[in-house]
């Protein structure tokens, strides 16, 4: 199966995680925190997916997301100790440090292009950014959650969380005032999160 | 600035629209700086900037792509020589200490064998392919924990490593790249990446008991080509001695380490910590 490919439906849901996943992956990271080099690997197993997948989708430069996905987990590696599970689930703490390295990357690249994204064509099928996903049932989950917001809810989080850009950004292009972006992204990752039934 | 108790609820109000922006990294840096020490001193902020990233997480996993199988390697074999961050404590120091491979020697998937153990690396999957990254982010004056560059002397080290990284990076990409990683007499752990292709090898080790600074670490060369030096170590940095390359090598040899004179001998005067068959 290619990277890209779609879920081997033979395997159904492969990797979607138990119902210990999340507190098995905070014990883990405790223990890498210690230097556990076998929970590392154990650790790896589980976030190495994910972080690929959201770096690539920001990024989209195949070398540059594995090489931005290697500091993640090296990052993970280094900031164990700074874990703490009172704070968030580990894969929030892990996918939120992912998305920022990802972001940060593709930032200070657009730096030199600074025009470019104004030009760009705000279509952003949300199909297409989750073709990729190996786990079929949170796909599913995310696909309907994200299908129950308003259309500038979701075009707001999409062009954010998935392209990377800057909220400004993303009320230049949908041609909304900036403060109504705000508010919008706020709602809708309420709402997501309220229908994902997490935080 | 002082704000009017209006002006600072509106401040507030505004900032908390950004929660959701900011949840998604969806901010310049300068309304990320404003809106962090907005955070500060907002808990239901802090709550609800929480609960908001449980939910892009999941935006996030539902991207999840197995990345290529190298990526592992590179990313176990950069752990492996890459200080970790202690945890925070009240008042601590940033600590420089970490001792970050002593726990992962004693529990560690690679170093738990007792004697010295060979790893073969699968052909273009070298390990080692992370610590050119390290080697090279060494070199552009970047990631300076790696290799446990961060100290006083750390320029003087950046410039060794900046001099033999190619030399490095050549070694740990090799074909035929292998890693063995062992104690030493008297203290300390070896981490050797070798190849005979390149006739070279690179060095680390960590945990190697300190000499005064009249004295120091030098690597040797043994075997049917005669005995020949091949380099002294550089200073230790919290623990971490190295990369160093050592070149020149022979089918047969074998690698010493002996405690010498700060300048260096013509030929071992001390006792072998370290005696390994390449």
């Amino acid at each position: 199966m290619t990277a890209t490919g779609s879920p081997d439906p033979g395997d159904p849901a492969r990797r979607e995680p138990g119902p210990g996943a999340g507190a098995d992956l905070a014990a883990q990271i405790g223990l890498v925190a210690r230097g556990d080099a076998a929970a590392f690997d154990a650790v790896y197993e589980q976030i190495a997916a994910p972080v690929f997948g959201i770096v690539r989708r920001v990024i989209r430069d195949p070398a540059q997301s594995e090489e931005v996905t290697q500091d993640v987990l090296l990052e993970v590696w280094r900031r164990a100790s700074s874990f703490d599970s009172r704070r968030g689930s580990a894969m929030a703490w892990v996918m939120t440090m992912a998305h920022r390295r990802a972001v940060d990357r593709v930032r200070s690249v657009q730096k030199e292009s600074d025009r470019e994204w104004r030009g760009a064509k705000a279509d952003i099928p949300y199909d297409e950014v989750l073709e990729a996903v190996e786990s079929g049932l949170e796909r599913e989950r995310v696909r309907r959650c994200l299908s129950s917001l308003t259309e500038l809810q979701r075009e707001s989080v999409t062009l954010a969380y998935y392209r990377g850009y800057t909220y400004g950004q993303v009320a230049s292009l949908l041609g909304v005032p900036a403060g109504t972006v705000k508010t919008r992204m706020r709602d809708a990752l309420i709402r997501l999160r309220d229908c994902l039934g997490v935080g | 600035m002082k704000l009017s108790r209006g002006e600072g609820r509106r401040a507030h109000r505004d900032a908390h629209t950004l929660a959701g922006a900011y949840a998604m990294d969806a901010i310049s840096g300068r309304d990320r700086a404003t809106f962090e020490r907005h955070l500060a001193g907002c808990e239901e902020c802090v709550r609800e900037i929480a609960s908001l990233r449980e939910a892009t997480a999941r935006l996030g996993s539902a991207t999840a792509v197995t990345p290529p199988a190298r990526l592992k390697e590179r990313v176990l074999a950069a752990a492996a020589v890459t200080r970790q961050r202690p945890p925070e404590t009240a008042g601590a120091e940033p600590a420089a200490h970490a001792g970050y491979l002593g726990a992962a020697a004693r529990r560690g998937a690679w170093l738990r064998a007792p004697a010295w153990r060979r790893l073969r690396l699968r052909p273009r999957l070298v390990l080692a392919t992370a610590a050119v990254a390290a080697v090279t982010a060494v070199a552009a004056g970047g990631t300076a924990v790696v290799f446990g560059l961060a100290n006083g002397s750390m320029r003087q080290q950046l410039d060794r490593a900046q001099a033999g990284s190619q030399q490095i990076a050549a070694v740990l990409t090799a074909r035929d790249a292998r890693m063995m990683t062992g104690p030493v007499a008297g203290g300390g752990t070896v981490t050797i990446v070798m190849s005979h292709s390149r006739r070279a090898l690179v060095f680390t080790a960590r945990g190697l008991r300190p000499l005064p600074a009249s004295r120091g670490y030098e690597l040797w060369l043994v075997g049917p080509g005669g005995d020949r030096p091949a380099g002294m170590l550089p200073g230790v940095s919290h623990g971490m001695t190295g990369p160093v390359i050592a070149s020149g090598l022979h089918r047969g040899d074998r690698l010493a380490l002996t405690d010498e004179p700060a300048t260096g001998s013509k030929r071992p005067t001390a006792p072998m910590m370290l005696d390994v068959p390449l």
